[in-house]
């Protein structure tokens, strides 16, 4: 009995620390043991190796329940069973499809993202940001994002000299509840992305030149699919010196969003800082993106650096031990709610801010809602409770649009449909307005730290 | 400017840090994945310098689909190149459509356009030209135009032609996937037995009392449990009701959940009053769990239901499937004639929308089953019978194909025109006569949004309860039902327990109609003569 326990011991202590690398080897009561003894060194070697059994959820602790009321050749057949498991899960070349074949005779088949020329619009225009307003102080009416004036194309956005241009990416390829592809339309139609902001009393709308950029087009039938041309359309808006406020759209467009901004400003200029429940650091699944992927993807494609990635709020079950590891073996600074809880949000944000500051001059904001308390946004698509609330999570990012050089902002995975209240596309937009005031304060040169107006602050 | 182009794709060696991701960096060579993840499309870098925008709004509200598509250009490759496909594979489809009608150039235009050169006249006449503009609208702009402003427009239609279609070596004809995983095939592995008690094979009792009441294990209509093949075979099961959760449709999504929603909600098992027969008394039915399902691609998932849901069938077992997105319909009656032959199931497929669409990039989601299904020819098109259409599609060119193929449509349109009886009777009639093998693909949308608001294509003006019910509980009384599927459950978009309970109960009612038919109740819509009226007297003259 005690040899089982220093067993369980053993295995929790593997789990608990990063140590995952050298776990330590099962012991088994006597009778268990002989069974255990009997194997092949392969096997045997299977049993010892800790992170495997973890993948089937087992412990040597388990294990030795499992076996002792099986027979010998029982148990040999049931490490056996896990191993094949193992061995079947793997590519087999011959009966599987290494890839997806599409209908290349499909006769449209580039048709959703082949751009139109201006030359076959049915009436002229000069090129930019236009209003669809009928009043001059319209309410209500065709909904925009932040009611900005629309531009089409790239050209709207130059010839406006836009500062930030927002823009819809519908992708819906959610692992959790999926709804994403509403997020646009509905973020739209809702109020909250308007007006004064009254820490700074900064009016965006009026400091900065937006547009809504409308929304890109995608594939709804393979997340990998829509994943070039997300990223060409981003880089484009970049480089017309715009920042894009890309909304989403679950979060596997990340990747996309993030290479198409580092395109247009160069490799290592420009750093991540990343607002998610989810670390998205899956680095072993069987397609190659998912929006569980995207901080692996970035990191093996050398997008961006560890170094260069900030993550705020991971929690829930994706932020075990292993990723954490990885992470910061990567370098990666990362802060966990249990890292809030220790330290006080106030300590986690100076810390986040100073950690952005100090990375490299150009800074990619990615706010997955899931950051949210579900309390404070329901209609997520993967939701994790125990998460910010509006009063933390709105500071900091306005903070970070001040306080840095903000160059692209994401806000993703919204699922409205899961939330019959206006609460979470309020909670959507309330996000953006912080970090479009931000980036208005930065115009005005009110970047100092935690800035607040002393008419509305009280001399702070 | 940075390169995009070196972005995310097939780098030469991987410097250090990035070796977590082999599996990806080595998983292909070859352009296609050299392009895949970044690679700006040489078409849109071309389109860019043209300016922005989406094709889909040069043709505005007044082309159709048929339109753009009846403009198409034989691509001059048919087949993916390179993609290893198994035996049940997706067939990739050869072009569907013909040569676009040419335009006829007006005489007034006839000396100005004959300055053109030669390839761009006759790309003007051939008629190419009617997805990025209609005819007169260009031939308006040709009048205003100088000859080199006319030559750019042209060149620009050109231009956007090959954009739009496939292009080998520049477009990637297939999604290459991960093949280095380590969890390649994890989502469909089955557990090994061993890792569980020893147990005799055959459907599992969850029960804990003597009374019946449950465990509060929640499963379909109640059944046992059954997770093997030997289950089924050794419980001599005749029903196994499977979930298929797949979720990718293209209206809301959610699918995902109606193998659960219907779990948890009751209205299937038990007493049938209008026939008074008992389903959960008469068959052995059981809850077969979930086929496994790879939720970023329908293509994956299909492969694995088809063979998953042959197999249920060749114990015996009816299959019946319940979605998961109406994708699913493809997969079940691909195995159907797997089973059975090719050609030997009839079916008859409930829904507002026809799903026999065709001519897209990927080869199967929910618009298409029906379409891939008569292609590949696992059921002939004059099998099919529809009922309940009535969303903004089939328009003409494909209600003539629809024709063409022997289809036997029943659309909303019908019902308003003859009556719902006279429809029922119809289709009813036409299911005994085409097989004798019958499937059901059900989708609730079928049913009016009142009856079922948890549906992701949800159209107005549907069936009701009471005109539904019936009919599948007819159906599966007359015939000899070979399986039934009941997609696009999105219990999301419900708050209430309607659309769940809803569909149990047309489950319950096919359920019943299995069972009357072993019981020998196949007469036209048989009705209890018990429960149709009280018998005190002889109010209706001789029992029907």
């Amino acid at each position: 009995m005690n040899r089982l326990i220093a067993a369980l011991f053993a295995a929790t202590a593997a789990v608990a620390s990063p140590a995952i690398a050298s776990p330590a080897i099962a012991t088994f009561p006597p009778e268990t043991q002989a069974k255990v003894d009997a194997l092949s060194p392969e096997k045997k070697a299977f049993v010892d190796d800790a992170a495997a059994l973890a993948g089937f959820g087992l412990t040597p602790d388990k294990l030795a329940v499992e076996f002792a009321k099986r027979s010998a050749a029982d148990v040999d057949a049931y490490v056996g069973a896990l191993m094949a498991v193992v061995a079947d899960s793997k590519f087999q070349p011959g009966s599987d499809a290494g890839e997806i074949a599409l209908n290349p005779n499909a006769s449209n088949f580039n048709a959703s993202t082949v751009l139109r020329p201006a030359m076959f619009d049915k009436l002229w225009r000069e090129p930019g940001p236009f209003s669809l307003d009928r009043y001059m102080y319209q309410k209500g009416g065709i909904p925009t994002f932040a009611h900005a004036p629309v531009a089409i194309r790239r050209e709207d956005l130059i010839a406006g000299k836009v500062e930030v241009a927002f823009v819809g990416v519908p992708a819906d390829f959610s692992s959790g509840w999926r709804d994403a592809k509403h997020g646009p339309a509905l973020l739209r139609a809702m109020g909250g992305l308007v007006g004064s902001e009254v820490d700074s009393l900064v009016n965006p709308n009026v400091e900065l030149r937006l547009a809504d950029y409308g929304n890109l087009a995608i594939d709804y039938m393979a997340p990998e699919r829509g994943l070039d041309h997300i990223q060409m359309m981003i880089r484009d808006i970049a480089t017309t010196g715009a920042v894009p406020f890309i909304v989403g759209g679950d979060h596997s467009i990340s990747f996309a969003d993030i290479a198409g901004v580092v395109a247009a400003y160069g490799k290592g200029t420009v750093g991540l800082v990343q607002l998610d429940a989810h670390p998205e650091d899956d680095e072993e699944g069987d397609h190659r993106i998912t929006d569980r992927q995207t901080t692996a993807r970035l990191l093996s494609d050398g997008i961006v650096a560890g170094k260069d990635i900030v993550q705020i709020g991971l929690r829930g079950p994706a932020a075990d031990a292993a990723t954490l590891k990885r992470l910061r073996d990567e370098g990666v600074r990362y802060h966990t709610m249990a890292a809030v809880a220790e330290r006080g949000w106030e300590a986690v944000s100076d810390q986040v801010i100073e950690q952005a500051r100090a990375g490299p001059a150009n800074v990619f904001v990615s706010f997955d809602m899931s950051v949210l308390d579900p309390s404070a946004a329901a209609g997520v698509g993967r939701p994790v409770p125990g998460g910010l609330t509006m009063r933390e999570a709105t500071p900091l990012v306005r903070r970070l649009c001040a306080e840095t050089r903000v160059v692209g902002f994401e806000l993703l995975d919204p699922a409205p449909v899961l939330d019959p209240t206006y609460q979470t596309t309020m909670a959507g937009n309330t996000i953006m307005h912080a970090c479009l005031t931000g980036i208005a304060m930065r115009k005005k040169g009110l970047t100092q730290a935690d800035y607040a107006n002393a008419l509305s602050a009280g001399g702070k | 400017v940075f390169d995009v182009c070196q972005i995310g794709d097939a780098r030469g060696p991987a410097p250090a840090s990035n070796a977590r991701f082999k599996a990806t960096n080595v998983a292909h060579n070859g352009r296609r994945s050299a392009r895949f993840f970044a690679a700006l499309l040489p078409a849109e870098r071309h389109a860019m310098r043209l300016t922005t925008s989406s094709v889909w709004a040069i043709v505005g509200g007044g082309v159709t689909l048929a339109a753009l598509v009846a403009a198409t250009v034989a691509p001059s490759q048919q087949t993916a190149p390179g993609a290893v496909r198994p035996g049940d594979a997706l067939a990739v489809e050869k072009p569907l459509y013909a040569p676009p009608e040419p335009v006829v150039i007006p005489t007034d235009l006839l000396s100005k356009l004959q300055a053109l050169p030669a390839g761009r006249l006759a790309f003007v006449k051939s008629g190419k030209t009617r997805r990025f503009a209609g005819p007169e609208t260009m031939f308006e702009r040709f009048r205003k135009a100088t000859p080199a402003e006319i030559l750019a427009y042209v060149d620009a239609m050109i231009s956007l032609e090959d954009q739009i279609q496939f292009k080998p070596g520049r477009d990637a004809a297939s999604i290459p996937l991960a093949v280095n995983s380590p969890r390649f095939n994890a989502w469909k592995i089955k557990r090994p037995a061993i890792l569980d008690p020893k147990r005799q094979p055959g459907p599992i009792e969850l029960g804990r009392y003597i009374g019946g009441y449950g465990s509060g294990f929640s499963t379909f209509a109640n059944a046992p449990v059954a997770l093997t093949l030997e289950d089924l075979k050794a419980g001599k099961v005749d029903v196994a009701i499977v979930g298929a959760p797949l979720d990718m449709g293209s209206g809301y999504r959610n699918a995902i959940d109606g193998p659960k929603a219907l779990r948890v909600t009751g209205g299937a098992g038990g007493n049938d009053m209008y026939s008074m027969v008992n389903p959960n008394r008469e068959l052995n039915i059981v809850d077969f769990g979930d086929i496994a399902i790879d939720q970023m691609s329908t293509e994956r998932s299909v492969e694995h239901i088809r063979a998953e849901v042959a197999a249920i069938a060749r114990t015996g077992a009816i299959p019946i499937v319940i979605g998961g997105d109406h994708s699913l319909e493809y997969p079940n009656l691909a195995a159907m004639a797997d089973v059975h032959g090719k050609g030997k199931v009839g079916v008859v497929h409930f829904d507002s929308h026809y799903d026999a669409g065709r001519d897209r990039v990927h080869l199967i989601d929910h618009g298409q089953p029906v379409y891939r299904v008569i292609h590949e020819g696992h059921v002939r098109g004059r099998d099919y019978i529809q009922v309940g259409l009535r969303a903004r599609s089939p328009d003409l060119e494909t209600f003539d194909w629809m024709r063409e193929q022997g289809m036997k449509y029943h659309t909303m349109v019908e019902v308003e025109a003859h009556g719902w009886e006279a429809v029922m009777e119809r289709a009813v009639a036409e299911a005994k006569k085409n097989t004798d093998k019958l499937w059901i693909s059900f989708d609730v949308d079928v049913l009016d949004p009142a009856f079922m608001p948890g549906t992701g294509t949800p159209v107005p003006g549907g069936l009701t309860m009471r005109e539904a019910q019936p009919i599948m509980r007819r159906l599966c009384a007359e015939n000899n039902i070979v399986g039934i599927d009941i997609v696009e459950v999105a219990p999301y978009l419900d708050t209430s327990y309607k659309t769940a309970l809803n569909s149990n109960f047309l489950l319950n009612a096919c359920l019943t109609g299995i069972a009357m038919r072993k019981k020998g109740l196949t007469a036209p819509h048989y009705l209890s003569p018990i429960s149709s009226e009280h018998g005190q007297d002889n109010y209706y003259g001789a029992p029907r």
